[in-house]
């Protein structure tokens, strides 16, 4: 397993959250966090980067503790992440936000930098290589120089994925990746899903929308923070609790 | 450039260079100023920072006898420590609360300096040691008693150095960092940046610049009070950058120059001159938004704004 | 410590919590309501002494009135200021400052060129001792904390029960939410800029009774009131009242153990533990 939480909770005030979480997401999956709005599922993305400190319950990445961790500190060990929203660095153009997110590797120290000596040039000009071959990747290689805040919707969802490359994670969190989005732009998103995660990268997903639940190899259900489902698409689309959390009781349909 | 350096041979008269070499001192604090607001963070007891450069440089060489070619540099050293020390809680908060703590630091500081009267003096430090003569074997002596213009060679020199420096910082990956975390606390956490680490090194960094800018004042003046560095010195300081304009290097230069200016050729209206200072400042604000040095902006295409105002969408 | 010391020292330390509510009050209420850091806050502080000792003793008005048409006339300021600083710069905190510290140094100037840099001292609102079981209180720090007392009720009432009250809640928590609300975020931020330079200006007028006047008396009240908010909290109003009361206890009881001098120091100290471990104050949201 390569990310597992262990009777995750939050309490906000006295307000739960999330409760008594547990799930597990393996080595090469794409797993889905599915559930209604307000289920807590982006509180459970800001529990497992260390946004938020739990109020009980613990986090487990490859095998180590990083309950609590601070967010750098769980990006180092290789957890990108995207975010729903404020997710960009809006005043930098596309490519300036690839490569301000080239902090962690290669890393230059302070003064290599100030000097400009040719190892950090070299490191630079590695990093602006490396920067260039995933905006490939993800399509945007031909608007670099565009200011980021200047992006369409859906161009702006795929620059957060590009960024949260950068950090060479192990861990992809992405925090409803497609919302907003036009259909052409989804399934060039699902592609691009496919490419990471054919590279060795692990997708955990929250999504609201079922073309993309159908990519997930597994789906967890939360509603009110609670897990009430797991498994295949199949599975959870058939699951009692799940259509009652979606669509409400039979009365109301 | 040229003009600069043959200036002292135009102007010859003492009061002018004087200003000048005053201007070149805020040039440097100023731009130390925008280094810090470079991540994200307005501080407003910068002032108090060059205070602390003036202050134990003033003090080390005063009663120790130490050179102060070696205890300018340290005056700068001291006031990135104090940064340190206190950039550690001040930067648990962001924006306009940043901003706040600062603002509540630098008096603080003063008062602290205020009332260490021991060291410091009574009314201020006095009998500060001007710059030790360099005597270079066969070829000159410079020496500094009394005289402007080796001061006013030095100080541009100073500056130049400084300008340097703080330009490759803020064009280096640490400055790009700096500005990332300006735009998103949140977005810059998640890709491996301390984001909190970056706030206090650029606050440390900038400050040292100041601190060591409060140090040459110190060995120039050869008298330092603590008036110099207090609530508003450090208000004045914020001002010059925001009028100068904050998204362009050349903003605390064009802002610290024009605004140290101003006050000292009205001198005659001695009372005036905060009024006219002023004046001037709200015409900017609304004739100019971006500063002067923004009027530049024009003739660019897309607009590329260094995260002015951003920080305040991750305030509380 | 005889029991007469205690009790002068206890009232001062009233009085004094009295003075650094109203000021921090009305800092607070901008900061939270409005975003804005008010650095003007320490010249109104200041002005409204000046306008109270020009009616009272210069032009001999009564001086319960003079006290009102200060705070009467520096809250109508209030209306200005928000009006040409903190209205056509809404969402840009940092013209905003510029306008506020540009007015800073035009007030103070203008406040030295008119009235000159020395001292001036108000005359008392309640002369006078009060006796209490053989101990002797000045009846003038009684009154001051009463009316600092009575003015923080009547605000937190204000706030709590009127609409316009909530209001100012909403859009100090949710500003677009206020906005779309129907809240008119204008009319509001109004109202509390009058409220906080009101509140300066009594506070002002009053400490100008009991100390004295001058040009530069707002730098130091500022600090105070940045203390109070902080360890109040960032967003809370009603937890400055607690803030205030602890740090007037101190600052009373301080000098007598400590030099003058140090009282200072452990401002700061206070300052620095509470970011370190509680940024948020003991009241505050979340930072």
């Amino acid at each position: 397993m390569l990310l597992e939480t262990s009777g995750l909770t939050k309490y906000f005030g006295g307000l739960a959250a999330v409760t008594a979480l547990d799930l597990s997401v393996g080595q090469g999956e794409i797993v889905g966090l599915i559930g209604p709005n307000g289920a807590g599922k982006s509180t459970v993305f800001n529990l497992i980067t260390g946004l938020i400190r739990p109020t009980s319950g613990k986090v487990f990445f490859g095998g180590q503790d990083i309950t609590g961790k601070k967010p750098h500190v769980v990006a180092k060990m290789g957890i990108g992440r995207t975010f729903q929203t404020a997710s960009l660095f809006p005043d930098f153009t596309v490519l300036e936000n690839v490569v301000a997110s080239f902090y962690l590797y290669p890393k230059s120290g302070f003064w290599e930098a100030l000097f400009n000596v040719p190892s950090y040039r070299r490191k630079e000009s590695s990093i602006l290589g490396q920067a260039r071959d995933i905006l490939r990747l993800v399509g945007l290689d031909k608007l670099e120089d565009l200011p980021a805040k200047h992006l369409p919707h859906g161009h702006q969802k795929v620059l957060n994925v590009a960024r949260a490359l950068a950090v060479r994670p192990k861990l992809l969190l992405l925090d409803e990746p497609v919302a907003g989005m036009t259909h052409d732009e989804i399934v060039f998103s699902l592609g691009v899903f496919e490419k990471v995660r054919s590279q060795g990268v692990t997708i955990f997903l929250v999504e609201h929308n079922l073309e993309i639940m159908t990519l997930c190899d597994r789906l967890v259900v939360i509603n009110f923070g609670e897990k009430i489902a797991e498994g295949t698409a199949h599975e959870v689309r058939q699951n009692e609790e799940v259509i009652h959390a979606y669509f409400g009781s039979e009365d109301a349909a | 450039m040229v003009v600069l350096f043959l200036l002292p041979g135009v102007i010859g008269r003492p009061y002018y260079l004087h200003i000048s070499i005053m201007a070149l001192i805020y040039i440097i604090v100023v731009s130390s100023l925008r280094l810090i607001a470079l991540s994200g963070q307005i501080s407003v007891g910068h002032a108090a920072f060059m205070g602390i450069g003036a202050y134990f440089s003033g003090i080390l060489s005063k009663d120790l006898g130490l050179s102060p070619w070696l205890t300018i540099p340290m005056g700068g050293l001291a006031s990135m420590a104090a940064a340190v020390v206190m950039g550690y809680p001040f930067t648990r908060v962001r924006a306009i609360y940043f901003s706040m703590v600062s603002l509540f630091g630098g008096i603080m500081i003063v008062n602290l300096v205020r009332v260490a009267q021991r060291w410091t003096g009574a009314a201020g430090l006095a009998g500060i040691p001007p710059l030790s003569p360099i005597h270079i074997p066969g070829l000159i002596t410079i020496t500094f008693l009394g005289q402007k213009t080796p001061y006013y060679y030095f100080t541009l020199v100073l500056t130049l150095a400084c300008l340097v420096v703080l330009y490759r910082l803020e064009h280096c990956r640490v400055g790009m960092t700096w500005k990332g975390v300006a735009q998103s606390y949140l977005v810059a956490s998640s890709v491996g940046i301390n984001e909190a680490g970056l706030r206090v090194l650029s606050f440390a960094v900038g400050c040292f610049f100041a601190g060591l800018a409060g140090a040459w004042y110190a060995h120039y003046n050869l008298v330092v009070t603590p008036a110099t560095f207090g609530f508003l010195p450090s208000i004045f300081l914020v001002m010059y950058m925001l009028v100068g304009g904050r998204d362009r290097f050349a903003g605390p230069v064009v802002g610290a120059a024009i605004l140290v200016m101003i006050p000292e050729l009205f001198r005659s209206l001695k009372e005036f001159a905060p009024l006219i200072l002023g004046a001037v400042m709200v015409l900017v604000v609304f004739l100019m938004p971006r500063g002067i040095a923004g009027l530049f902006d024009w003739t660019k295409g897309i607009e590329r704004d260094a995260g002015r105002g951003k920080a305040t969408e991750h305030a509380a | 410590m005889g029991i007469g010391l205690l009790g002068q020292v206890c009232v001062n330390a009233l009085m004094l919590s009295s003075i650094y509510v109203l000021m921090a009050l009305g800092f607070a209420l901008l900061l939270s309501i409005m975003g804005v850091l008010n650095f003007a806050h320490s010249v109104i502080y200041m002005v409204g002494g000046y306008v109270c000792y020009q009616l009272a003793v210069v032009a001999g008005v009564s001086q319960w009135l003079s006290l009102l048409l200060a705070t009467a006339i520096v809250g109508s300021f209030g209306l200005v200021l928000e009006r040409a600083c903190f209205r056509p710069f809404f969402g840009d905190p940092n013209r905003t400052m510029v306008m506020a510290l540009a007015l800073i140094v035009i007030m103070e100037s203008v406040v030295n060129i008119l009235v000159g840099s020395y001292v001036r001292s108000l005359p008392s609102f309640a002369p006078g001792v009060l006796r209490w079981q053989g101990v002797s209180i000045s009846r003038e720090r009684v009154v001051t904390f009463a009316i600092g007392a009575a003015l923080m009720a009547v605000l937190m009432t204000l706030i709590r029960k009127t609409r316009l009250g909530q209001q100012m809640l909403a859009v100090s928590q949710e500003p677009v939410g206020a906005v779309l609300q129907g809240i008119d975020i204008f009319r509001v931020s109004a109202v509390a800029t009058v409220i906080a330079c009101a509140l300066a200006a009594v506070a002002g007028s009053l400490m100008g009774a009991i100390i004295n006047l001058n040009p530069f008396m707002g730098d130091q009240m500022l600090v105070k009131a940045i203390e109070v908010v902080i360890v109040a909290g960032i967003g809370s109003i009603g937890g400055v009242a607690v803030a205030g009361l602890i740090l007037g206890t101190i600052d009373s009881f301080l000098p007598l153990l400590l030099s003058g001098s140090a009282t200072d120091a452990v401002g700061l100290a206070i300052v620095i533990l509470i970011l370190l471990f509680r940024p948020q104050g003991l009241f505050g949201h979340a930072v």
